[in-house]
């Protein structure tokens, strides 16, 4: 099979998943205790006010009926209107979804960048000094809470030291964006790397010890294109296994990091709306969750494949 | 020369006390009455909740209702005081047929923000409007029959029979004037961008960021507003906006927690001011459960209520226990309304008398994750305890909360208002009129025919005397019958750049902007 028909399958068999997903979130989303309409009007409407707010969104409707309702939308690619907002639910999605790639894919990169050095410093080196001070601080940024590290940050770039980045928000324009997500990106990769760098570091060891890398070392290779063309190259492999699990984690793991930092992701906007009882909006993130959960598993996969010449496309 | 010298070393000391007088005054408020107000700047409002929509006929939400108000205006607007109502858009009125017609003179020159002046015709529009809305406001507009026009600056009021409130219903923000017919708009498209008479008028939205007003250049108070334009963003961590004011990235943070307010009013460059509000807090007491049915238990709660103790612990002291369900800031609250306040022995006497002297179990509804409901739960726990009273925790998320409450599915909850109108007639239908409120006496079940007949007839009395001393009796008997533990007060809390001036928050919790301005 080549890679073009295993993409095609995987994306083939990605539709029953996410329509799963989406019926089981439906019912479960609705068969929850809670009231959209209470919640949204506030504890000083009266019942009669709420009943006829119910009304009008068709929540006295049979379940049954709401889910029929609901599918024939669907088949229209039409996911509702948010019942806070009273705006569609799935522009409500896209509006924020850049803001969550951006955070996603921004602290992978950071994560990556510190992860291979020092993975890297710490093999080559390994049981000294440089290999314990590698091992040990990053531990730092994976046992601090999350929201502690972003808020010392901000302290110190954003307030302190020359106002360096903004104190939180999503800015405007592409140099904006940029400059408002290096802090957040940062305080998610600070987490992420110490996973990456055990993992890298592990696979490094291995490789350096194999036979293929004694051979180049001893056909006169310097040790910066040994590791750089041959042992980084294998020692990746699992690593990026290991970070396409993460960042499959990261997808609607980024609520905390986007209230410290302000910012407008889906995240934020997932957990607001199942507060709110907000069913559209909820059945639209989980949508666009399965959706990103899925794709990220496709792409660690064939990123595995492009890195590992013996794995094949079944 | 002799005798100059003496006038000028007092005339000098005097200068001086002025001028430490002033340095001392700073700070405490942004009303630093010796600048003068400049143009121009733009400021951002950070707050823990986004806008849901800017239908003001329909929408609950205080961080919609603050913001429309910028743009929408009503006849007449509640004083600073939160107690009454004065001229806005209208200069005066008059009232005949016993009490049943309003006639409403209109101000002159008003425009809206697209350059349209205002007339009647956009007045009656506007109200039949929002009296017609089932579902949002129009229930406070029950009192008008029908709304006419005599000539293009005068609206009539002809009300089915003669209303109290009526003046501060008027005021309510559902009331404020849009243009006639929406401007040629649908409902739907003019509230997406809505069109007044204010200070501010529509410049953009991002849904879950922000809301940016600018300046109305047709607003009627000449020269009026100071500022360019406003922001409201969406910052739901405490910390986030109380860096991003010390960083000048905002100019205003609402809400501040409890805890920080001691710092917040030593922090350089910050000015953090605590503005009476119409905010009360209650404990909710279910009297469908037998043992909340006996008004000797409900005493005996309320008299264990440590409320010195829950302001301390929960508003680290900002705020005053309760004596009545009505806050001081709205009209005939009476500081003679006799709620219990704290006292175990009584608490302990009042047990004894009831049909339960040897305690109960009850269960408490408690928000999961809200801190504030968590300490007072807790608090409420050890005091009752001494009564017998053996009180368990509920936690529930706030819609199943909410959910619960509506359906009296609870024995013990917490609960708060704050007033929409600058009357007390909203909160006391709710709150003692089981059908007339709507809602059951707040969820209560509470039943005192005696109160009800006397708020049916305090709605219907306009002399403001004999008004007072009606709701003074309600407010007694309602605090003798200990229908709810009546918690506490507690302000509205803003932090705010000292270069800000002229911001004021009314005890209804809305502000009014045109006033406000920045220093360079």
């Amino acid at each position: 099979m080549t890679l073009g028909e295993y993409v095609g399958r995987r994306l083939l068999q990605m539709i029953p998943v996410i329509l799963g997903v989406t019926v089981l979130v439906f019912f479960m989303i609705h068969l929850v205790p809670g009231d959209p309409a209470r919640t949204i009007l506030g504890n000083q409407a009266t019942p009669a006010r709420v009943a006829l707010v119910r009304h009008a969104w068709g929540l006295d409707r049979p379940l049954y009926v709401q889910y029929w309702k609901f599918m024939g939308r669907v088949a229209h690619g039409n996911l509702g209107d948010s019942l806070f907002y009273g705006v569609s639910a799935g522009h409500l999605v896209l509006q924020r979804l850049p803001v969550t790639l951006w955070l996603i894919i921004l602290s992978a990169i950071f994560a990556v960048c510190i992860a291979v050095p020092l993975a890297a410093v710490a093999a080559t080196k390994a049981d000294r000094a440089p290999d314990h001070v590698v091992r040990a601080v990053p531990l730092v940024g994976l046992g601090f809470p999350a929201f502690w590290v972003g808020i010392v940050l901000l302290l110190i770039f954003g307030l302190h030291a020359g106002r360096l980045f903004p104190v939180g928000g999503y800015g405007s324009g592409f140099f904006g964006h940029l400059h408002s997500m290096i802090l957040p990106a940062l305080t998610v990769a600070l987490g992420l790397a110490p996973i990456l760098i055990r993992s890298l570091r592990a696979s490094l060891l291995e490789v350096l010890e194999s036979e293929y890398v004694t051979t180049a070392r001893s056909k006169g290779i310097s040790e910066k294109r040994v590791m750089r063309k041959h042992a980084l190259r294998n020692a990746i492999i699992s690593t990026v296994s290991v970070l396409g699990v993460n960042i499959g984690y990261l997808v609607g793991g980024t609520l905390v990091i986007e209230q410290v930092f302000a910012l407008p992701g889906i995240g934020q906007l997932m957990i607001n709306s199942i507060f709110q009882r907000d069913f559209p909006v909820v059945q639209a993130v989980t949508l666009v969750f399965a959706v990103m959960v899925v794709l990220v598993y496709l792409l660690t996969d064939v990123a595995h494949a492009l890195l590992d010449p013996r794995v094949r496309f079944e | 020369m002799k005798a100059g010298r003496p006038l000028l070393i007092l005339a000098l000391a005097l200068l001086a006390a002025a001028g430490a007088a002033a340095a001392f005054a700073g700070g405490k408020g942004s009303s630093n009455s010796a600048a003068t107000p400049q143009h121009g700047g733009s400021i951002t409002i950070a707050r823990i909740e986004d806008s849901q929509s800017f239908d003001k006929t329909n929408v609950f939400q205080n961080e919609s209702i603050w913001l429309l108000e910028q743009v929408n205006e009503p006849l007449y607007t509640v004083t600073a005081d939160g107690k009454g109502e004065k001229p806005w858009l209208a200069t005066g009125y008059k009232v005949s047929n016993g009490g049943k017609t309003y006639t409403f003179t209109l101000r002159k020159g008003v425009k809206f923000s697209n350059g349209q002046p205002m007339t009647s015709a956009d007045v009656k529009f506007s109200i039949d409007d929002a009296r017609a809305q089932s579902k949002g406001w129009g229930y406070l507009d029950g009192a008008i029959k029908s709304i006419s026009t005599d000539g293009p600056d005068k609206v009539v009021f002809h009300l089915k029979y003669q209303w109290a409130p009526f003046l501060a219903d008027i005021a309510l923000f559902a009331n404020g004037i849009i243009p006639n017919h929406f401007a040629g708009q649908t409902r739907k498209q003019f509230y997406e961008h809505p069109i007044g008479t204010g200070p501010f008028m529509w410049d953009k939205r991002v849904v879950g960021q922000s809301v940016t007003f600018k300046r109305n250049p047709y607003y009627w108070q000449t020269g009026k507003p100071y500022l360019d334009s406003v922001t409201w963003t969406y910052v739901t961590d405490e910390n986030t906006r109380a860096l991003q004011l010390q960083g000048n990235q905002i100019q205003v943070d609402e809400f501040p927690p409890f805890n920080s307010i001691t710092k917040l009013q030593h922090t350089p460059g910050v000015t953090m001011t605590l503005f009476p509000s119409t905010r009360t807090d209650y404990l909710d007491m279910q009297e469908k459960y037998p043992p909340l049915a006996d008004v000797h238990v409900r005493r005996a709660i309320s008299y264990a209520i440590d409320r010195q103790a829950i302001v301390k612990a929960v508003l680290f002291g900002f705020g005053k226990p309760a004596n009545s369900f009505l806050p001081p800031q709205v009209p005939f609250y009476s500081p003679n309304a006799g709620g219990l306040q704290y006292n175990m022995a009584k608490a302990k006497a009042e047990m004894a008398k009831s049909k339960f002297p040897n305690g109960f179990k009850v269960t408490m509804l408690v928000g999961a994750g809200a801190q504030v409901e968590q300490a007072m739960g807790q608090i409420l726990q050890a005091s009752l305890k001494q009564l017998g009273i053996d009180v368990t925790f509920k936690q529930q998320d706030t819609s199943t909360e909410f959910q619960n409450i509506e359906k009296e599915n609870y024995q013990l909850a917490f609960s708060y208002w704050t007033m929409d109108i600058a009357d007390p007639d909203e909160l006391v239908e709710f709150s003692v009129d089981p059908k007339g409120g709507g809602a059951d006496s707040f969820y209560t079940s509470y039943n005192n025919p005696t109160v009800i007949a006397l708020s049916h007839q305090a709605e219907r009395t306009p002399s403001a005397s004999k008004r007072a001393q009606l709701y003074t009796k309600i407010q007694q008997l309602a605090a003798q019958d200990a229908f709810q533990g009546f918690l506490y007060y507690s302000p509205f809390r803003y932090a705010y750049s000292d270069k800000l001036h002229g911001f004021f928050v009314y005890p209804l919790g809305n502000y009014h902007l045109e006033d406000a301005w920045l220093s360079k």
